[in-house]
């Protein structure tokens, strides 16, 4: 067999992962294998190098730096969010979330609004005619007063629909604005048990100072 | 908050499923120091890094309901960070490509801690700036498992569970990984050795 088939073994036995039978299948193979026994060392070398790569202190920190404080950006926050979810409605804008931004799409010159925009229309001019032709037999001539109704009762489904959507999409943003500001408050009290921490072990070798100090000066 | 923080990973999601958001803040507390390690290894120490640590957490708040009891929550929380790192990368790399900056930290120990001399400090920056100029030049799959191995110290059935492949795969991933940076930082080692040739004085 080749050093190529206990490689396996040899990953598991340099992460402390080998099942006793993998651990004497590779000490077998070692044993009369130079090489193998130099790749084990010296991954091992190479592991420890790795160890020396840390990470950064925690620090507390925003995760949208550059915010004004909580209680402002809510309110400039949440007068945004109504004032685009109203606008994107009625303007038949859509929110999109693409890199990690938000951003308000308007379709105004897409062929897709074209598209729909002439269904729309023909579908009004087949519900008005519809409408005409049943208001017709009585008398003969389309009464102004029905057609008024029927166009209230027609706005009033579309504000109803629209309400619908409007509650939808307010409801999806306050669910994000609501993991944020879980996060953010999650991150605050990992920052503060930091500096709760920093600051006891400051204040211990403070003490510990000020012991030293008057020992020597008692000496003296 | 303490109490929360003895309870299980599947105890907060399960507690969270079933309406105790405040589950949600200890799964945070719990997993952000290690998201972070993870993003910041393989993304690098910056501005970007904090981004998609935020995505990958509003991602778990978002996915949590739908969550299944029978995935691991370490695999399926790792699973999403890894793939924020690819997308973030593969975005970047349009842009420019990943600097030994970015992979660098930039802070040394705790305020006052007893640390090691100046000399000491300057000779240990210079062996991280190596392993992470040398973990920069990876490709990402070697990279992620080698993160996920050395620094978060998962286990083998672990790693191909978040990344969704074999263990094997993941053996063939990490050993070509290792042989790869083990040859980086010994070409590293010999341009260092060589001396610094002199300009001509004009």
């Amino acid at each position: 067999m080749t050093c190529e088939a206990f490689r396996d073994d040899l990953l598991d036995v340099l992460y402390g992962e080998a099942a006793p039978e993998a651990s004497r299948r590779f000490a077998d193979h070692q044993e009369g294998c130079q090489a193998c026994r130099q790749e084990l060392r010296d991954l091992g070398a190479l592991r420890g190098e790795l160890r020396t790569w840390r990470l950064p202190a925690p620090q507390p920190r925003r995760i949208t730096g550059g915010m004004p404080s909580r209680p402002s950006w809510l309110l400039v926050a949440a007068t945004v969010l109504l004032s685009v979810g109203a606008s994107t409605v009625f303007s038949r804008a859509r929110l999109e979330r693409q890199d990690g931004r938000t951003a308000v799409r308007f379709d105004a010159g897409e062929q897709r609004l074209a598209l729909q925009l002439a269904a729309q229309e023909a579908r009004h001019r087949q519900e008005m005619a519809l409408l005409k032709a049943s208001l017709a037999p009585q008398g003969g001539r389309v009464d102004d007063e029905s057609v008024l109704r029927k166009v209230q009762e027609l706005l009033r489904e579309s504000e109803s629909r629209q309400g619908i959507v409007l509650e939808a999409r307010l409801s999806d943003l306050a669910t994000r604005s609501e993991a944020q500001r879980r996060y953010d408050l999650a991150q605050m009290s990992a920052g503060l048990n930091y500096l709760d921490g920093k600051t006891g072990l400051q204040a211990a070798r403070t003490t510990e100072l000020v012991g030293h100090i008057l020992q020597a000066s008692q000496k003296r | 908050m303490a109490v929360m923080m003895l309870r299980s990973d599947e105890d907060l999601v399960q507690a969270f499923q079933a309406g105790d958001t405040t589950a949600f803040d200890a799964l945070v507390n719990r997993w952000d120091r290690k998201i972070q390690g993870v993003v910041f290894r393989v993304v690098g120490a910056d501005e970007d890094a904090r981004d998609v640590c935020q995505e990958v957490f509003l991602k778990a708040y978002r996915g949590l309901p739908s969550f299944k009891k029978e995935a691991r929550f370490s695999s399926w929380l790792y699973q999403i960070a890894l793939n924020a790192c690819r997308d973030r990368l593969r975005r970047r790399r349009g842009r420019h490509h990943m600097s030994l900056e970015d992979l660098e930290e930039t802070a040394d120990g705790p305020l006052g801690a007893k640390g090691p001399t100046a000399l000491e400090r300057v000779a240990a920056r210079e062996v991280r700036e190596r392993v992470a100029a040398a973990m920069a030049t990876l490709p990402e799959e070697q990279r992620e498992v080698i993160v996920l191995k050395e620094y978060e110290g998962l286990t083998f059935p672990e790693i191909a569970e978040a990344l969704t492949v074999p263990v094997s795969t993941v053996k063939t991933r990490l050993y070509r990984g290792l042989v790869q940076l083990r040859q980086r930082l010994e070409e590293e080692d010999v341009r260092r050795s060589e001396p610094v040739p002199l300009r001509p004085l004009t």
